[in-house]
């Protein structure tokens, strides 16, 4: 299988979750704008390796370290981008990945010369106090579980809406995953900003290919529409459960978006 | 060992560390046996590889799209037969089943299940693999789907 996806799919990930565990809501931000070029670019080398007769799949070996400071956090992904620079194709795809990738470098250099970005960092402490509400050990317990639960699945819904987009020759089915994967990265931003908060950050556990190669996409539509219902009382439960009004309207928002990708999924009938 | 074995009835520090960081999650290159443990109504499985020397396990890992308690589970299961005998993974397996039974909601014990029916089926793949059956995994039905009703 196609390493060079393998190392965009993992230099995604550490982009993205490099914006997870950074507080500060400007490199936040800047690094989550990074992330869904990568993402873009994953797209694109897929669609070329298939145009070419390839194939890909969403194996990863990476780990995400559990860093205490800023800069340790912009060195590690620094690595990893520079790492990328040599193994990119020789095609106009490449180079626009490099270009991109030049400006990220630039950009993490700029961060590192400025001595007050270096932070302390969080994400990983496994403290879990949710810092905008006092939440007791059963509300804390109950949005930890969600976390990762939703976490995985929102991971698991763009790899797999992404894969089948790839590989359908209908527009209406194009559009619909495409409005599934935009939902699901804001989802998994949400949730992966809050694990962050609690101190909880970990990576999404990897995709099996028995999970995102669909072989018959009536009964993946039924059983997502199913997940989507499931996931929606999760939410309702949840909100209950918690009983803190700010987390309550946040779950609810969620939960009535959760709705809404129901109608879209029918779309796939 | 088997005693001490903390299972996710609550989030404590052991717990976390298997959500955060699950043990042996992913797949082997060349595993000895493969075992799928699926419940359809769901469409959750659980893969479970062996790669065996003798009657020694020598690596395990194991893959889901199912829930967090199947993903702890595992990890908790893997983590404790690797480098043991299969006779040991059974006798682990019995010894969780009975120890699940009356710590988790009838929900989270299918979800438990469908890790150990995993490590079966890869048993089950092994012993047709002896018999000379060309079998690429072996896949177990779950009997009952984690999707039950809870009790109030």
């Amino acid at each position: 299988m196609n390493k060079t996806y393998q190392k965009k799919h993992e230099l995604w990930l550490h982009i993205l979750f490099a914006s997870f565990a950074i507080n500060d809501e400007t490199i936040k931000s800047k690094l989550y704008d990074f992330s869904q070029i990568a993402f873009r670019h994953m797209k694109w080398l897929g669609s070329d390796l298939l145009n070419d007769g390839e194939n890909y799949n969403y194996d990863r070996s990476m780990l995400l370290m559990k860093q205490e400071n800023v800069f340790d956090v912009v060195n590690a992904l620094k690595s990893e981008v520079e790492a990328m620079q040599s193994i990119y194709p020789n095609t106009p795809f490449g180079e626009r990945a490099k270009t991109d990738d030049a400006y990220l470098l630039e950009y993490l250099r700029q961060v590192l010369e400025n001595e007050n970005n270096n932070k302390e960092v969080t994400a990983f402490n496994m403290q879990r106090k949710w810092p905008e509400a006092d939440l007791d050990a059963a509300q804390t317990d109950a949005l930890t579980l969600f976390l990762f639960e939703e976490s995985y699945k929102e991971y698991e819904l763009i790899l797999v809406y992404a894969y089948m987009q790839a590989r359908t020759d209908k527009t209406l089915h194009f559009d619909v995953f495409q409005d599934l994967i935009d939902e699901s990265h804001f989802h998994l931003k949400s949730f992966g900003n809050m694990m962050a908060k609690l101190g909880i950050l970990a990576l999404p556990r990897e995709l099996h290919e028995m999970t995102y190669v669909v072989k018959d996409l009536e009964k993946f539509v039924k059983d997502g529409i199913a997940e989507e219902e499931a996931a929606k009382e999760m939410c309702k439960e949840l909100s209950e459960a918690i009983n803190e009004p700010k987390l309550s309207r946040f779950f609810d928002f969620i939960n009535y978006q959760e709705s809404y990708h129901i109608e879209l999924m029918k779309k796939l009938l | 060992m088997l005693e001490n074995v903390k299972m996710p009835e609550g989030i404590n520090k052991d717990v976390m560390e298997h959500l955060m960081y699950p043990k042996n999650y992913g797949k082997l290159e060349e595993p000895t046996c493969v075992g799928v443990a699926m419940d359809e109504k769901t469409g959750e499985y659980v893969i479970f590889y062996t790669l065996l020397e003798g009657n020694v396990i020598k690596d395990v890992k194991f893959a889901t799209n199912g829930c967090q308690d199947t993903v702890v589970v595992g990890s908790m299961y893997t983590d404790m037969i690797k480098g043991e005998t299969t006779e040991y993974a059974n006798k682990a397996l019995g010894l969780i089943a009975k120890k699940l039974g009356s710590d988790m909601t009838r929900q989270q014990e299918i979800c438990a299940e469908m890790v150990l029916n995993g490590f079966v089926a890869s048993m089950m793949n092994l012993k047709n693999i002896q018999n000379g059956k060309n079998e690429e995994m072996h896949v177990l039905k779950m009997k009952e789907s984690c999707e039950v009703e809870e009790e109030k």
